[in-house]
């Protein structure tokens, strides 16, 4: 375990808001590596998009700080690209433009020439470089979150941050996106945090998985490392033999532990987990302090 | 979306067998009673009808200057057409150049309304707080019929060509400014948080994003203030006088010449209509499909 | 009259448009030439010797009326010195040579380029004539007759100088200096364009009720508030025994206005100037009642004036304007122009009215709308010289309605208001003591006015305001 701080670091995070009894998180904390992937499940109303958003910085937290390479995370920044959840292409702009326009605001002394060779070359990542010229609306689900997804690379942030990304999307097209993600992350290295509803998603992309209680009081209940190989596959994801292990694991705590666990029950440091390398716990662990359980 | 030329062709069809049935109830209303057999008439009465300016040889009968048939019209209308740009002093210019005076007052009216109206829509538009102190103000000036704000203006600035340009401009502004202000409030939430992760400055969000998001809806509200002044500018010039298609309808009105009023409404509709069809390309230009 | 066809000329080709070549039908041809014709026909006749002498007498004319208020007074001097005694006599106490010469005198112009308002009425005759005929460039004014589409503006556009100086209803340089319905801005008549003209019209409808006492519930129009109409409309109804406010209703409709409303029915009937009387006849929806003419001969109706300022600043170009239009009035007194004028006067740029609408108006034989044919020669006549006490009796009516309340000067208004010729000056100038005071009496309906007495007068009237 190296000892010098993770590349993002959330600290303390908690979010109420006025009129409610109990706040919708608090005491979330969590570190990201650099280029790490990282997902992080849990129910509806536990806050998740609420903490992409103050790690975006579109939001502000009611307590608790984020950051990132050592500083503090104050506003919105091109450091940390979005992915919306929606594509939020702008539709009078052709897809050269909508990314065009993200990366003439990174780099906006760039001549013509510079700007539409980034662009290009991200469209080619994407696979979308027959539609470059079309508009959004010319365009299908998929076509247009590919777009959103070159535009967030584009900008070579330092760290991607992807709002469900593919829960508009029909399981063909999302199975498709998946494996390019995968592919472009695995060139680029880029750090990424995601949301998802998705166990088998999460399995699929992510090193580590953050578990969120349910609300009110949601916490980071668990911080689960991901046993499977690094190079993993969407045909041959279901025959590593770790899969289920994994699988089930995370699957019991969203169907149990996670409601359990609301409140505030879960711990504020949350332990380390290597689902199907490590036993199952017997209980819900108490508070601890970041130490790993490692048992043999 | 294009019409099915099926559809196109049955459509001009009907138009033109409307226009022609139109013609027809035209042409029977004003044919009037053909002329009665010619009395005796004695000299004091054969003086009396022409002095009336009628032909005694038709018995005295006849319509003067009322209301004209088609072809009458269509002679009137020539002759206008003939010399669009003859100018015979101040009180005598051709329909070409009236037209011009008119669009002139429009056209900078309309401008200085658009240079107020977008601009204030825009703070309107992201402020809520300058929308709520506005608000009152806004409520009560928009209902004023701007004919009303005329004597207001002639005793203010003190001429009649200035009044007639500020009238158009107040009439203007209205459905510019809260059509602006409503499609800038209306601008999705996540164009504005991408440009927001993008750090983009307030300048180019303002022109780049928002301004592109609201131009359908600003074009609208501009295609209205256009309908809205062109409707206005012929009621100012009828109070005002002195150049214009509303003064030039006022004057033929003295003559109770109503062929020449017919001709000068059929103008008026006319560039009324390719008024609204240029503001419509616009607003096609700048539409997208969200 | 030629015909305008002839087929049976072997001489002539057969063609339907005008031989002239230029695309209209005959009939315009005519018009046109006419109009161009009678202007030539008039300005050939305005640089006449003939002309010219008239005009001179007419100078010598006025000032005389002007010396001597009280024709009787004039008559008597006359009677008892004999004419040419006179004439040697009032050559020497009235320097009448210089007098003339300065009516033809030319000073430098201040202002050229000149806008002058008016209304498309026959009361602006002369001011409208003096335009083609070419009176104003003849005193190296460009002057440029703007028609205006109501009296309100012609008010405004004075007000803030948009126009030098303008026609005006003799009651408006009145009101307006006193301040009543605007800013109290000194306007000066520099002379009346025209005497009677005006005509009490009814709808066609009303052809039986030719007693005014059958007029309660009627609504009649009036072209302003400060106008003869208005005063001379409310004096013979109240004559009549009604009461102008409670039993009738009064509105203000610009006259081109007028015949459409009474066509429509919305009036009743109008006191208005012509030829919008002639034009309600000649539409077929009205008849003559009664000619002012026949309530006071000889009522003042509109004026020509500018604001005390323009005549402060401008004085010899207001001189040109004055000599102008003087022209333009002399001429338009003799019976055997009017015919012409009507031609010239007619057309779109001017008067926009049919010509034999404005001809039957200015030549006074006309249709009264009744199937008669009418003579009165002097329907409408153009008289130059401003009484000081037809402005006293306007102020008399202003005060009776209630338009000016409170004390009223009447002598000093209406000498500041009412400019006599330039003689009055002049002769003071010249070292002269002009005649003071005397203003003549006048008949208005059977009733004597005494300018002198204005208070009495005023309290006689059994229906007022005061």
């Amino acid at each position: 375990m190296s000892t010098e701080p993770p590349f993002l670091q959330v600290e303390g995070l908690a979010k109420s808001y006025s009129g409610a009894a109990e706040p919708v998180f608090d005491g979330v904390n969590f570190g990201i590596a650099k280029g790490e992937f990282v997902c992080i499940i849990g129910h509806s109303g536990c806050g998740k998009t609420t903490i992409l958003n103050a790690l975006a910085g579109l939001e502000q937290a009611s307590a608790g700080h984020v950051f990132m390479d050592g500083r503090e995370v104050a506003g919105p920044s091109l450091e940390r690209g979005v992915v919306f959840q929606g594509h939020a292409l702008m539709p009078w702009l052709t897809v050269r433009k909508n990314i065009a326009f993200a990366v003439r605001s990174k780099w906006p002394d760039w001549t013509a020439a510079q700007v539409d060779a980034q662009v290009e070359k991200y469209v080619a990542l994407v696979g979308l470089g027959h539609a470059i010229d079309k508009k959004p609306a010319q365009l299908s689900g998929g076509m247009k979150q590919r777009v959103g997804i070159a535009r967030a690379f584009a900008i070579e942030p330092k760290m991607l941050l992807l709002d469900e990304p593919f829960g508009a999307l029909d399981a063909l097209t999302r199975g498709t996106i998946q494996d390019e993600l995968l592919r472009i992350c695995a060139e680029t290295h880029q750090t990424v945090f995601m949301i998802t509803h998705d166990v088998d998603e999460a399995i699929l992309l992510a090193d580590t998985v953050l578990l969120m209680s349910n609300g009110p009081r949601a916490r980071v209940a668990e911080i689960v490392r991901n046993p499977l190989p690094r190079a993993r596959q969407r045909a041959t994801l279901h025959h590593e033999p770790l899969f289920y292990a994994v699988r089930n694991h995370l699957v019991d705590f969203l169907v149990s532990r996670s409601k359990t666990l609301a409140h505030g029950q879960a711990p504020t440091h949350p332990p380390e987990v290597r689902p199907g390398l490590d036993p199952e716990p017997a209980q819900p662990a108490g508070p601890t302090h970041g130490t790993l359980h490692r048992v043999a | 979306m294009t019409t099915p030329p099926a559809l196109r062709w049955r459509a001009a069809l009907l138009s033109a067998l409307l226009f022609a049935l139109l013609i027809g109830i035209w042409q029977l209303a004003t044919s009037g009673a053909p002329p009665a057999a010619a009395k005796p008439m004695t000299a004091e009465e054969i003086e009396y009808a022409k002095l009336l300016g009628k032909d005694p040889a038709a018995g005295g009968e006849g319509a003067k200057s009322g209301f004209p048939t088609p072809a009458q019209f269509a002679l009137g209308a020539l002759k206008h057409l003939g010399q669009p740009f003859y100018d015979n002093g101040p009180n005598d210019k051709g329909i070409g150049l009236q037209l011009a005076y008119s669009l002139g007052r429009v056209g900078l009216g309309f401008a200085l309304a658009a240079l107020v109206a977008v601009p204030l829509g825009f703070l309107i538009g992201m402020s809520p707080l300058v929308y709520r102190a506005l608000d009152p103000f806004i409520q009560v000036l928009k209902p004023i019929s701007p004919l009303a704000w005329m004597p207001l203006a002639l005793y203010t600035i003190k001429d009649s060509s200035l009044s007639g340009i500020f009238v158009i401009f107040i009439c203007s502004v209205w459905p510019m400014l809260l059509n602006t202000a409503f499609g800038v409030a209306g601008v999705r939430r996540e164009w504005l948080n991408v440009a927001k992760t993008l750090e983009v400055r307030p300048l180019r969000k303002a022109f780049e994003v928002i301004l592109p998001a609201a131009a359908p809806t600003i074009l609208t509200g501009m295609r209205i203030s256009m309908g809205i002044a062109w409707l206005v500018i012929v009621a100012a010039e009828m109070l005002v006088g002195g150049t214009g298609i509303g003064y030039f309808v006022w004057n033929e009105w003295n003559n109770l010449s109503l062929s020449n009023v017919l001709f000068a409404i059929l103008m008026i509709g006319l560039v009324g209509m390719a008024l609204d069809a240029a503001f419509g390309r616009l607003q096609k230009a700048v539409t997208y499909v969200d | 009259m030629t015909r305008h066809f002839d087929p049976y000329d072997a001489d002539r080709p057969l063609t339907m448009r005008c031989t002239c070549g230029r695309d209209h039908s005959v009939a315009e041809h005519r018009a046109e030439l006419d109009a161009d014709s009678a202007a030539a026909v008039l300005r050939a006749r305005s640089e006449s010797a003939d002309f010219e002498q008239y005009s001179r007498e007419f100078v010598e004319a006025s000032l005389m009326k002007a010396l001597f208020p009280q024709d009787a007074v004039r008559r008597n001097f006359l009677r008892a010195v004999g004419r040419s005694t006179a004439m040697a006599a009032i050559a020497s106490v009235l320097p009448i040579a210089p007098l003339q010469a300065m009516a033809e005198e030319k000073g430098a112009l201040e202002k050229k380029d000149l806008k002058i308002g008016f209304i498309p009425i026959t009361c602006a005759t002369p001011l409208i004539m003096a335009h083609p005929l070419g009176f104003y460039s003849k005193q190296g004014l460009n002057v440029q007759v703007v028609k205006t589409a109501g009296w309100a503006l012609i008010r405004d556009k004075m007000l803030n100088k948009e126009y030098d100086a303008t026609h005006f209803l003799s009651p408006m340089p009145l009101a307006i200096s006193l301040g009543a319905g605007s800013n109290p801005v000194p306007m000066h008549v520099a002379t009346i364009q025209n005497t009677n003209g005006q005509a009490i019209t009814l709808h066609v409808k009303h052809k039986d009720k030719r007693d005014p006492k059958d007029w309660k519930g009627f609504k009649f129009a009036v072209p302003f508030e400060y106008s003869m109409h208005n005063f001379l409309l409310r004096y013979y109804v109240a004559e009549h025994g009604l009461d102008p406010d409670k039993d009738i209703q009064i509105r203000v409709v610009p006259p081109p206005e007028m015949v459409a409303n009474l066509r429509a029915g919305n009036i009743d009937g109008y006191l208005g100037p012509d030829p919008f009387n002639q034009r309600a006849v000649y539409e077929e929806v009205g008849f003559l009642h009664l000619l002012t003419k026949d309530l006071w001969n000889g009522h003042p109706c509109c004026a020509f004036g500018t604001s005390a300022e323009f005549i402060k600043h401008n004085p010899n170009t207001f001189a040109a304007l004055y000599r102008a239009v003087l022209t333009a009035a002399a001429m338009a007194r003799q019976a055997k122009n009017r015919e012409l004028i009507a031609k010239v006067i007619a057309p779109q740029a001017y008067l926009n009215q049919p010509e034999t609408v404005v001809a039957q108006v200015l030549t006074g034989k006309f249709a009264d709308g009744l199937g008669k044919v009418q003579n009165v020669p002097d329907r409408a006549d153009f008289d130059p010289i401003p009484w000081q006490s037809m402005a006293v009796w306007i102020l008399t009516q202003m005060k009776r309605w209630g338009y000016v309340k409170g004390d009223v000067n009447y002598a000093q208004i209406a000498e500041q208001v009412f400019l006599l010729t330039d003689a009055k000056k002049t002769m003071k100038e010249l070292g002269m003591t002009p005649p003071e005071g005397a203003y003549p009496k006048f008949t208005i309906m059977g009733k004597v006015f005494d300018p002198a007495k204005p208070e009495p007068y005023l309290a006689g009237f059994a229906i007022k305001r005061t």
